[in-house]
């Protein structure tokens, strides 16, 4: 047990700094995913509900192939595809290759596969809001954009959150695929400390703890935001 | 009624001529015209699928009439293309123009993500551009008049249908419209709690504010209106002053609809 707690600690030869970077990696990886994912999410959103049918066919293709395909194929998938299309561009217009940073390029490729289904989940909460809101929103004379941002989304919000939830759980937990393309998050972290003190068990135990502590922290975050969008709504209890 | 040649000259606040609407190949509204000035109540009766909600919502764009002229004070609707195309041609007019038009639903559609008082100062805000203070001013003062003052912090859901129709007319009041519309303001309600709405409703019309008022409740609409039309099939079967045309109707249909509502 001494033994234990020696290979976790903070500085080494103990692991435990390791793996806390790594879960601060995950954090940020998951974070800027999540926000990447919901713009396009919004973006898709709208412009389903909205765009001419050439724009609903390409956002129709995007939410169906990254919806089918596992994320693990996408990830490897995007990610070289991402970095070979992109030092194709730049070496075609006369510049350097570039290393992509792991965090870049972990969080374009998670942001991706999240954009699809924040796309349906906001879909859903958009057609979720009772119609007879749009039409006061118009009655009384707001503008198309007023009447978004002022009516439509914060009702959105109540029916999306529970959806969206998800999203950030998956996004944490999805982080961990990146190990596959050599990011060293928490996952990697995990897997190098366990293989070189071959002390597997323990550090797989302290990695899952890790992924718990954070995913209950978000579900407390999660809670305090749904009660505060929620408060117009009397309990269902 | 002056010389409908004229009509232009007189100061008709809300003037709608010739107003036709069809869904698809249902032509539910066959040429309806009518007009109200300063402080005219003009209440729309008839049965349900007389076309008598449609034309309201025409009134206001929320739906777009296939032909016919709207003008309010004077200021012609915009539109381009013809029938089923027919949209309007100016969004800003359109936007001015509802914000003129202070519009009550059956079903009150208050922002369910808004405090009473913040729905009673939302279009004052984001539409007419009145500082919050003042707006909250206003709305605070016509709470009280409407009778929820008390209720101002309140959610909509908390609230009654009674009450949660009075603060959407609070709301629309707060606009300082040109005209109300009123949508069945009472149809949604519990029997108990039709009184309270009607009372604020007639409150309203004795102040001198020009309403439009699509109701079932005929003993009300005769006694606010100054003109009563009634609807039938999509067309004006029967107008005039509600004394007249209650005790002495010219048409049988409209006769036996007031037998059967009596």
């Amino acid at each position: 047990m001494e033994n234990a707690l020696e290979l976790l600690a903070l500085s080494p030869p103990g692991w435990g700094g390791n793996l806390l970077r790594g879960l601060w990696s995950t954090f940020q990886i998951a974070l800027g995913a999540y926000i990447l994912g919901l713009a396009l999410g919004l973006f898709g959103a709208f412009g389903k509900i909205y765009g001419g049918p050439v724009l609903r066919g390409v956002l129709t293709v995007y939410t169906t192939v990254i919806r089918a395909v596992p994320e693990l194929v996408l990830i490897l998938l995007l990610y070289y595809l991402g970095t070979d299309l992109l030092n194709m561009a730049l070496t075609s217009m006369g510049f350097e290759r570039m290393d992509i940073s792991g965090l870049w390029a972990g969080i374009y490729v998670i942001g991706f596969v999240q954009g699809a289904y924040s796309t349906e989940v906001l879909r859903g909460a958009f057609h979720a809001v009772p119609f007879g809101q749009i039409e006061a929103a118009r009655a009384i004379g707001m503008s198309a954009f007023t009447a978004h941002w002022r009516i439509i989304l914060p009702a959105m919000i109540p029916f999306a959150l529970p959806g969206l939830a998800n999203l950030w759980l998956i996004a944490t937990k999805e982080t961990a695929l990146l190990a596959v393309v050599g990011f060293s998050e928490l996952a990697l972290e995990t897997k190098q400390a366990a293989g070189a003190t071959k002390a597997y068990f323990m550090f797989y135990l302290a990695a899952g703890a890790l992924y718990l502590m954070l995913s209950l922290a978000s579900t407390g975050v999660f809670a305090l935001v749904e009660r505060r969008f929620r408060r117009g709504q009397p309990s269902q209890s | 009624m002056t010389d409908p040649a004229s009509a232009s000259g007189t100061a008709a606040t809300l003037q709608v001529e010739d107003l036709h609407k069809s869904f698809g190949d249902l032509e539910v509204l066959k040429g309806v015209s009518m007009s109200a000035r300063e402080g005219d109540v003009v209440s729309l009766i008839g049965s349900s699928g007389s076309g008598k909600s449609t034309f309201l919502r025409c009134i206001n764009l929320l739906e777009l009439p296939t032909a016919g002229v709207i003008r309010l004070s004077g200021e012609e609707v915009k539109f381009k293309g013809s029938g089923p195309n027919r949209v309007p041609a100016d969004k800003k007019q359109v936007a001015r123009l509802r914000s003129q038009l202070g519009m009550v639903f059956q079903s009150f559609n208050l922002w369910q993500h808004m405090t009473v008082l913040q729905n009673v100062m939302e279009g004052q805000v984001q539409v007419l551009g009145v500082p919050k203070a003042e707006a909250r001013a206003r709305a605070e003062a016509i709470l009280e008049r409407v009778g929820l003052y008390d209720k101002r912090a309140q959610y909509p859901a908390f609230l009654s249908g009674g009450q949660q129709q009075r603060a959407a007319i609070a709301r629309a009041v707060a606009m300082e419209p040109k005209v109300m519309l009123f949508d069945e303001p009472t149809s949604a309600l519990d029997p108990e709690l039709v009184g309270e709405v009607l009372k604020v409703i007639r409150g309203l019309a004795e102040e001198g504010r020009t309403m439009i008022l699509v109701t079932h409740e005929m003993r009300f609409a005769r006694d606010v209106s100054s003109e009563v039309v009634y609807l039938h099939e999509g067309r004006v079967e029967e107008r005039g002053a509600p004394d007249e045309i209650f005790t002495h109707p010219k048409s049988e249909r409209f006769a036996a609809f007031i037998q059967n509502t009596h």
